[in-house]
């Protein structure tokens, strides 16, 4: 098995005058192409910026990453962190998600703290890990 | 009459044929398809391969009667094509020519291609002779990809770009010809954008040549993600990319296209695991109101492309007519540099530094001055950067070297010269020691009254080299100054990378403007540093006595600066030292 390989980074939803960013979009083709190229991981949204880690065997991993970066949905990407890493953080998700439903709504925002600006990739990345089992939480409650 | 039930006696593969069986044995071994038809097209003789070529039934073959019947069994060909066959025949029957078509079945990879010579042969017989020409096309397909496009990207190369954007050009002038007899003008244009990587030498040198062509690949491949379908892109060589926008919509839609480029293009990167961000600079340049031909066009956008970067990279810029006039300024300020050096239009001057302890000259700095006939005197600020670009800065440096060692020659034994080296001089090092060598050879002067002045960025690439270089010239006893300390961003490491003689605090924290008392702390630091590696800090830019009495408050060991003097010519020099040894006590002590 190739060894596994992460990237965490955040970004911006496109100003105005670029195409409407709909999560519901984004999470269903990456859910999908995710689970056949075997990346896990988990997105978060709020006030206007994502934070993402993506995970899996590095040539997919690599290839995912270079998608989105000419996705023009978002802009500003910030990689945090990037490198080999033990094990999965996210086994169980395709692309886990916990944010805004919309884009559009730029008051929505999760009740994280996150607000773009992480001060260093371990404290995002915990945050995501935090809020993601949260929310599954929630989901299996209901 | 039922044609397709006539019987038929056949030998080999002919029915009615004409020759003997040797020439049937001998189409049969032919590689191309053969079949002969009269003047009606009913079939005369098929060999053997025709209907492998055309991939028709055996049975089909053998029940085949007229041409038309042949064709339409064939797997190979269309009906479209068995049309134009059918069409190349007919035109042969009336006019007695031969023909030869080219035929053409699917795409790319898949493409197969034939070749048909329709040949009218004696008694009123004709020759369809089939050869399959796929391998040839594909064999001068590949040359001709190789040699025109860019093997590393499969973007088309400089030359193929050249040929399709000249042809767009034209195509375009003739539109405009047609249109505007019968329609109102057309003021579609089109743009060259010239994209330039910023920082792509520094991923090649960092880490290694293949990411670095890796790195090319995916830059290529967000290009063509971007751009629309009917641009051209090409890379025309190194990290410089061009799109020809063949329909290229109006500024405000071209601004919108390079700013999504710059964006997209200067995104980060994952290349073998490794991150990496590169920028993009970007020159535009518009068919026809910034010139109509290919050589026009890319020069100016090649114009916009170097005031992108000047105005700092990763941007875009329009072509616009002041840049020509900037770019005549710069040429005609590279036509004079050109000359000086052979014209002897440079000269040296000389500024003093002191030792703040025994208040003593103890050198001189070496500063260049170009002093030309209409321009007057030249500021380095202005023809430095020039002479780098343009390589001159290396015998340029030579003669800086020569120069300042041969008047230092005849100064007091005690007095040194401090030399400035461009980073660019260290980029040759077995060039550079022998300038020193031999400029110290040449003046007869101690390897220890010559310091040389180095700023981080000659170590920025290249550090083993260049600390293996600086290692030899203090072999020769040659000293080695920092200069500008403080404004790079590696200075500190640099510090313990080479035992430096001197450090020279930059004149920035000297002047007193912006947050004194952390200038002061800064010039403290310094000093406690290079006292505890046992290098001597100098102080440049002292103006005022509030300055003097603040670096020396700090620590400084020496000054340079116009509170002390002025640089001054060679044949001042003598006079200065003499001012210096009667005023020595006027120096304010700290
Ligand atoms: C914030 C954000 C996150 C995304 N995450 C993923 C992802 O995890 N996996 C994925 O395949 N695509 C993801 N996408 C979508 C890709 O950018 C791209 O649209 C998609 O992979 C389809 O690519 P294609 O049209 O080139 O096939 C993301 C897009 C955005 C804006």
């Amino acid at each position: 098995m190739q060894p596994l390989f992460r990237v965490l980074y955040c970004s911006r939803t496109a100003t105005a005058g670029g195409p409407d960013t709909h999560i519901a979009d984004i999470l269903s083709v990456a859910r999908r192409r995710n689970a056949a190229d075997g990346i896990t991981g988990g997105l978060m949204f709020s006030r206007g910026c994502f934070a993402q880690v993506l995970e899996g065997p590095i040539e997919v991993v690599m290839e995912t990453f270079e998608r989105i970066q000419q996705d023009e949905r978002h802009s500003d990407v910030t990689v945090l962190q990037v490198g080999p890493i033990a094990a999965r953080d996210f086994p169980a998700w395709s692309m886990a998600y916990a944010g805004a439903n919309d884009a559009d709504d730029p008051t929505e925002g999760l009740e994280t703290g996150f607000t773009g600006h992480a001060s260093g990739g371990q404290e995002l990345l915990d945050l995501l890990r935090a809020v993601i089992v949260r929310e599954d939480d929630r989901l299996q409650l209901t | 009459m039922d044609l397709t039930t006539e019987p038929m006696a056949m030998t080999g593969s002919a029915r009615r044929a004409p020759g003997s069986a040797h020439l049937l044995a001998l189409l049969d071994r032919a590689r191309a398809g053969i079949v002969t038809v009269d003047r009606a097209q009913a079939i005369l003789a098929v060999n053997r391969p025709l209907g492998e070529l055309l991939r028709i039934p055996a049975a089909a073959v053998a029940d085949a009667v007229w041409l038309a019947d042949l064709l339409d069994g064939s797997a190979m060909l269309t009906e479209a094509l068995a049309h134009e066959v059918d069409a190349a025949l007919r035109g042969s029957i009336a006019d007695g020519q031969p023909r030869t078509i080219a035929i053409v079945r699917g795409h790319g990879n898949e493409a197969r291609f034939l070749a048909l010579h329709v040949t009218p042969l004696a008694d009123a017989t004709w020759a369809l002779t089939f050869e399959d020409t796929t391998e040839r096309h594909a064999a001068e397909a590949t040359a001709v990809n190789s040699a025109l496009h860019d093997p590393l990207t499969g973007l088309l190369n400089r030359r193929l770009f050249q040929v399709q954007a000249v042809a767009a050009l034209e195509a375009r002038q003739a539109r405009i010809v047609t249109v505007h007899v019968d329609g109102p003008p057309d003021h579609g244009s089109q743009a060259v954008l010239l994209i330039d990587l910023d920082r792509f030498k520094s991923v090649n040198d960092t880490l290694g040549h293949a990411v670095g062509d890796s790195l090319l690949g995916l830059v290529s491949k967000r290009l063509r993600g971007i751009a629309r379908a009917d641009d051209v892109i090409a890379r025309l060589g190194g990290d410089e990319f061009a799109i020809l926008a063949a329909a290229a919509p109006d500024r405000a839609g071209l601004a919108s296209f390079a700013g999504r480029l710059v964006d997209v293009i200067g995104r980060p990167y994952l290349v073998d695991g490794h991150l990496v961000n590169i920028g993009a600079s970007i020159g535009l340049a518009l068919a026809p109101q910034d010139g109509d031909t290919y050589d026009k066009l890319l020069r100016n956008a090649d114009l916009a492309l170097y005031d992108a970067k000047a105005s700092g990279r990763s941007t875009f810029r329009f072509f616009h007519a002041e840049m020509d006039d900037r770019a005549a300024a710069r040429r005609s300020l590279e036509i004079d540099l050109r000359k000086a050096l052979a014209l002897q239009e440079f000269e040296l001057a000389y500024q003093p530094q002191i030792d703040l302890d025994t208040k003593a000259v103890v050198g001189f700095e070496a500063l260049l001055r170009w002093r030309h006939p209409t321009r007057g005197v030249v500021s380095p600020a202005e023809f430095i950067p020039m002479a780098e670009e343009i390589g001159l800065i290396v015998p340029l440096g030579e003669w800086v070297l020569r120069e300042a060692c041969r008047e230092a020659a005849r100064w007091p034994d005690s007095v040194m010269v401090a030399v400035n080296i461009s980073p660019l001089q260290f980029e040759d090092l077995p060039r550079l020691l022998d300038a020193v060598a031999r400029s110290l050879r040449h003046a007869d002067l101690p390897g220890r009254r010559l310091e040389i002045e180095i700023t981080e960025g000659a170590l920025l690439c290249n550090e083993q080299g260049v600390l293996a270089a600086l290692n030899r010239l203090r072999a020769m006893d040659v000293r080695v100054a920092m200069d500008d300390f403080g404004t790079g961003y590696s200075s500190l490491s640099q510090l313990r990378s080479f035992p430096f003689d001197k450090i020279k605090i930059d004149r920035s924290f000297v002047t007193d403007t912006g947050d004194l008392a952390s200038q002061n702390a800064f010039i403290r630091a310094i000093n406690a540093l290079g006292a505890s590696l046992g290098m001597s800090t100098i102080a440049e830019g002292v103006e005022t006595e509030e300055q003097l009495a603040r670096i020396r408050a700090e620590g400084c060991t020496s000054v340079q600066g116009f509170l002390f003097s002025r640089p001054v010519g060679p044949e001042q020099v003598d006079s200065v030292l003499a001012g210096f040894t009667q005023s020595r006590l006027s120096i304010p002590s700290a």
